[in-house]
């Protein structure tokens, strides 16, 4: 997905900076002033245009935001995840912020899992990473909120759970993982 | 205010931003070769730099923003020198506490000092509220210098005048509003919010420190707050930029000057609106905060490039589109420049859809499609402005030595390096990392890349700031 969207930032890109060198060569190779015929008019339908395009994404991409992922459904899992510096702690269970302990977390593919993600001390990320290292899903963990991401996991592996808010010095080293099978 | 004190003061904020440039670029180049493994230096030490880097930059393109557009209002009303100078003693004093407070104290919270970080004391315990003054200081400065600006236009123009309203509906209204005050203003309305709503950040961050821990305050209002200050005055710095090339463009490429029409005047307006709501974007992942405004910020987010396109963009290529025009350094480095903001901004509204945000927030992406628009966009308006002024206020009519190898030199420099920022981004690797995991496979190679193709940019620059500091110097310096 990461890569389509470099794919098309850069062909947008490229359209973008050949428009630009169109115009300055028509500047370089014209007779003097020719100008634009019927400047208004075209500015008027390249506004259209870009009203209809960026209708069209904003119409595409709500629904697909992950407020709404998998919001009528059940979870089957409920993962509850506390962060400090410079940890990620994952349980089953309600995590008791006196005392946090964590375990080892194994999901099935396929199962509707919410994790339920908060902080004990400053803002974290919580950026759940597959065994290629590619960013499949996100949310941030805040002190004094609880962050609900849910999720289902088609690839069985080792999933890597990086930090995504910076937090301190130890930021690079916040990392944990769970298992899907 | 007289000319000479005009062009001294201007002269002294133009070799002041372009040193503390280098500079930054300097600390900016550390952070990606010691991403590289070409380097090593402490994680705290990286992000004390991080922190210094991302304040500095943003205050200097900022004043730098304010400069010119305080330079160029003289010729349509009558500025205060004293507002002026106080801005630059105040920024000049914050400067100082902000870097004894990261390279001395060791403050490293990053530039958003994202609440409870700077609480959370991994420095000297001095850092945190010098850091937070500091801040306060660039305020004040800052916030007497955008009123007296505004007071300025309002003793000229009604509010309905500065703003452009008498040419909804009339072609040829009585007063007709320069382009340039109409930006400016919409600017440093923006500008004058953002300002106090750091004055309230400020506030309650101070009385948490100084509460004892009586008194705690709540992290997403915090968020919200520093996102809408921090957000904003990164726009705005744009917008004073393109106040400046509306003024400037035409007159350096001898055509007639842009003139303020209905829809001009709509857009712009319109603008002030869509980029105060846009901060929203900044908190898509903060899945707490309540959906209608998640859906603000991406619809806010999207209006605010058609303005800034269908008008902006589109009236400076109808300058250019056919039109013999005097090609010189000061207008190829405004129209690089829109370039750099347009793919800049594809790569923003591209990272501004929630269903992207998910897979690239606070991944490379982030600062790939910002520093586009700074490096590559705001940075070269000011760059074409310094250029024009330090030749216009020394009556220098030579024509400019080695355009094209400069330009080139920057281009190939700020684009490698940006590439590099983009592929990392698409690669998931996560921004502000001192260093990499094992696993993030692409990520060492692209920054060493990014940090090598930077010392080019570098190397541009200081081309640029040779000529144009030392024809600064001879101002600030003339007796006469």
């Amino acid at each position: 997905m990461q890569q389509s969207l470099l794919s098309l930032f850069l062909i947008l890109s490229g359209i973008i900076i050949l428009v630009f060198i169109l115009v300055y060569l028509s500047s370089i190779q014209s007779q003097p002033q020719q100008g634009m015929k019927n400047p208004l008019q075209k500015r008027f339908w390249f506004i259209t245009i870009m009203v209809v395009v960026l209708g069209m994404f904003f119409f595409i991409t709500i629904p697909k935001s992950p407020y709404y992922l998998y919001a009528n459904e059940q979870p089957a899992r409920i993962v509850h995840t506390v962060s400090s510096q410079f940890v990620f702690l994952m349980s089953n269970q309600d995590i008791d912020p006196a005392q946090p302990m964590g375990e080892n977390i194994e999901l099935n593919t396929n199962e509707l899992v919410e994790f339920r993600v908060t902080s004990l001390d400053v803002t974290h990320g919580f950026g759940i990473y597959n065994d290629k290292y590619e960013l499949v899903a996100q949310t941030q963990a805040m002190p004094g909120y609880v962050n609900k991401l849910r999720w289902k996991f088609s690839e069985p592996g080792k999933y890597y759970i990086l930090c995504l808010e910076y937090c301190g010095s130890g930021h690079q080293v916040m990392k944990s993982f769970f298992n899907v099978k | 205010m007289e000319t000479k004190k005009l062009n001294k003061i201007t002269a002294l904020w133009i070799v002041a931003i372009l040193v503390l440039f280098i500079l930054s670029i300097i600390l900016g180049i550390i952070m990606r070769l010691n991403q590289g493994e070409l380097i090593k230096i402490q994680p705290p030490t990286f992000y004390a730099d991080m922190t210094t880097h991302g304040v500095t930059m943003i205050g200097i393109w900022f004043v730098a923003g304010m400069a010119a557009v305080n330079y160029f209002m003289e010729r349509y009303v009558k500025t205060s020198y004293t507002a002026n100078m106080f801005a630059m003693v105040m920024t000049v004093i914050g400067v100082v506490m902000l870097w004894l407070s990261t390279l001395v104290g060791n403050f490293h919270a990053g530039w958003t000092f994202l609440y409870p970080l700077p609480f959370k004391i991994m420095w000297s315990t001095w850092a945190t509220p010098l850091f937070l003054w500091s801040i306060g200081v660039f305020g004040i400065g800052w916030f007497v210098w955008t009123i007296s600006l505004m007071a300025a236009m309002l003793k000229k123009y009604s509010m309905s005048q500065v703003l452009a309203w008498q040419h909804f509906g009339k072609k040829d209204p009585e007063v007709s509003t320069p382009p340039f005050v109409l930006i400016s203003m919409i600017s440093l309305i923006g500008v004058l919010t953002c300002l106090i709503a750091a004055v309230i950040l400020l506030i309650l961050l101070f009385a948490e420190y100084y509460s004892g821990g009586t008194f705690k305050n709540d992290a997403l209002l915090i968020k919200n707050l520093t996102y809408f200050f921090g957000h904003t005055i990164a726009n705005e710095m744009l917008y004073l930029g393109l106040a400046v090339i509306y003024e400037l463009f035409p007159e350096v490429s001898g055509r007639p000057k842009l003139k303020t029409t209905w829809y001009v005047a709509l857009a712009w307006n319109l603008t002030l609106f869509f980029v105060l709501a846009a901060f929203f974007h900044h908190l898509y992942m903060d899945f707490v905060q309540p959906e209608g405004l998640q859906i603000i910020g991406q619809l806010a987010s999207y209006l605010a490039s058609l303005p800034s396109s269908g008008v902006t963009v589109f009236s400076i290529i109808v300058v250019v589109f056919r039109n013999k025009i005097n090609w010189s350094l000061t207008n190829s480095l405004f129209f690089i420049g829109i370039v750099g903001w347009v793919v800049g901004g594809v790569g923003a509204v591209i990272d501004a859809t929630i269903s992207n945000n998910f897979i690239l927030h606070n991944t490379l992406w982030v600062p790939a499609h910002f520093h586009t628009y700074n490096a590559m966009g705001n940075v070269l308006f000011s760059l074409g402005f310094f250029h024009w002024f330090s030749k216009y206020a020394t009556n220098h009519s030579l024509p400019d030595k080695y355009s094209f190898v400069k330009l080139a030199i920057l281009i190939i420099g700020g684009v490698g390096f940006l590439l590099a920022f983009y592929i990392a981004g698409a690669d998931s690797v996560p921004r502000r990392y001192s260093t990499y995991p094992k696993g993030l496979e692409s990520a060492k190679t692209l920054a060493a890349v990014g940090g090598v193709f930077a010392i080019v940019y570098l190397t541009g620059i200081l081309s640029f700031f040779v000529n144009i500091s030392k024809r600064c110097l001879n101002v600030l310096f003339q007796r006469s």
